[in-house]
């Protein structure tokens, strides 16, 4: 009897008690299209819908500045970059060696005349007549001056009206460079 | 014999659960859209400081705006570079001003004093307050930044027109 006991216990131990399979719920949209939302709005906030798009180049050490000029409104403009290395032009990006042969190979400085007065030219010919041609100089910080020089003779001499200097907006950068050389 | 009515709960529909909108097409709408939107986003903000070629001067380097025939008054700013330094000694900034000695400004070390330059740009502001033209002429071995700053002290103290020029080599 006393094992016929322990034996009905066991079984009543041993009984596999199937837990309920629930339903798989379908994705939640709501959640993801929250988040898609903040983005969207984010993004309609800081994009950008202005003709002349300047970008931060990585390579370039940008000087700083307290004032920031705006850009004409009927303006079309030919990016320069002068890195240390090398001298990349327009849109298309183009390399045209290394700034030094700026100076010193007049065959590079006539390759950088044409190419700037090809694009002065298509700007005036391809926009209305009161638009005008600038040209955005983005220099690294150590290039000496000579080279920007250079650069901003050629574009005068082809046409460009408006020379601009890309730079970071720093309105303390003077009281940095006082307590530096305190 | 009775006459008999339908009931009023044959008309009623039985109740289901409240349907949930359909977001999969507003969610194809916003994942066409934000790819775009990135592309145009502007990260970084570049300021801009601005030269203008459009009257007067123009070309070989020695370019400059406003003038437009009358005769203006202007100061002249120099930013000498180590080879200057070298053959006569100082290095800094020289300012001309019209009815004035030059007054120059000697660097630190290496280093030019652009404190010392804010000061005397606002002294000058000070004296001219009507005055929107400077020159600033650069030597070519002078780093572009203290060329850039030096035009930045110009243009935060009110100097709008600022022209760009190196000095002339003159052969005797």
């Amino acid at each position: 009897m006393q094992l016929k006991d322990r034996l009905g216990s066991s079984d009543k131990n041993l009984r596999r008690v199937r837990r309920k399979v629930e339903d798989v719920k379908g994705l939640s949209i709501t959640s993801l299209l929250d988040v898609l939302t903040i983005i969207l709005v984010f993004l309609i906030k800081n994009v950008s819908t202005e003709a002349v798009k300047i970008s931060a180049e990585p390579g370039i050490r940008y000087p700083s500045t307290i004032t920031n000029d705006a850009i004409m409104e009927k303006a079309e403009a030919t990016p320069v970059k002068i890195f240390t290395d090398k001298i990349v032009l327009g849109n298309e990006s183009l390399e045209f060696g290394h700034p030094q042969e700026l100076i010193l190979s007049p065959d590079k400085r006539k390759a950088i005349l044409d190419y700037l007065r090809m694009e002065a030219t298509a700007i005036y010919k391809n926009n209305a007549d009161d638009v005008e041609a600038c040209l955005i100089i983005q220099a690294d910080n150590f290039i000496p001056c000579e080279y920007v020089s250079e650069m901003v003779a050629i574009g005068t001499s082809v046409g460009y009206t408006h020379i601009y200097f890309a730079t970071l907006e720093d309105a303390d950068w003077l009281q940095k460079e006082s307590l530096a050389t305190r | 014999m009775a006459h008999y009515r339908p009931s009023e709960m044959r008309q009623q529909k039985a109740q289901t659960a409240p349907q949930e909108p359909n977001l999969v097409p507003i969610m194809n709408l916003f994942l066409t859209i934000i790819p775009f939107m990135l592309m145009l986003v502007v990260i970084s903000q570049v300021a801009l400081v601005a030269l203008n070629f459009s009257q007067g001067e123009g070309g070989g380097g020695s370019a400059g705006g406003g003038g437009g025939g009358k005769e203006v008054e202007k100061v002249e700013l120099i930013i000498l570079d180590p080879q200057y330094a070298e053959k006569y000694g100082f290095l800094g900034f020289e300012i001309r001003e019209p009815g004035m000695d030059s007054a120059k400004l000697p660097a630190i070390g290496q280093e030019y004093n652009f404190v010392a330059l804010d000061k005397r740009i606002k002294d000058i502001r000070n004296r001219k307050a009507d005055l929107i033209d400077i020159t600033v002429t650069v030597y070519p071995n002078v780093l572009y930044r203290d060329l850039i700053r030096t035009i930045d002290l110009c243009k935060a103290n009110g100097f709008t027109q600022v022209h760009y020029t190196r000095p002339t080599a003159r052969f005797y």
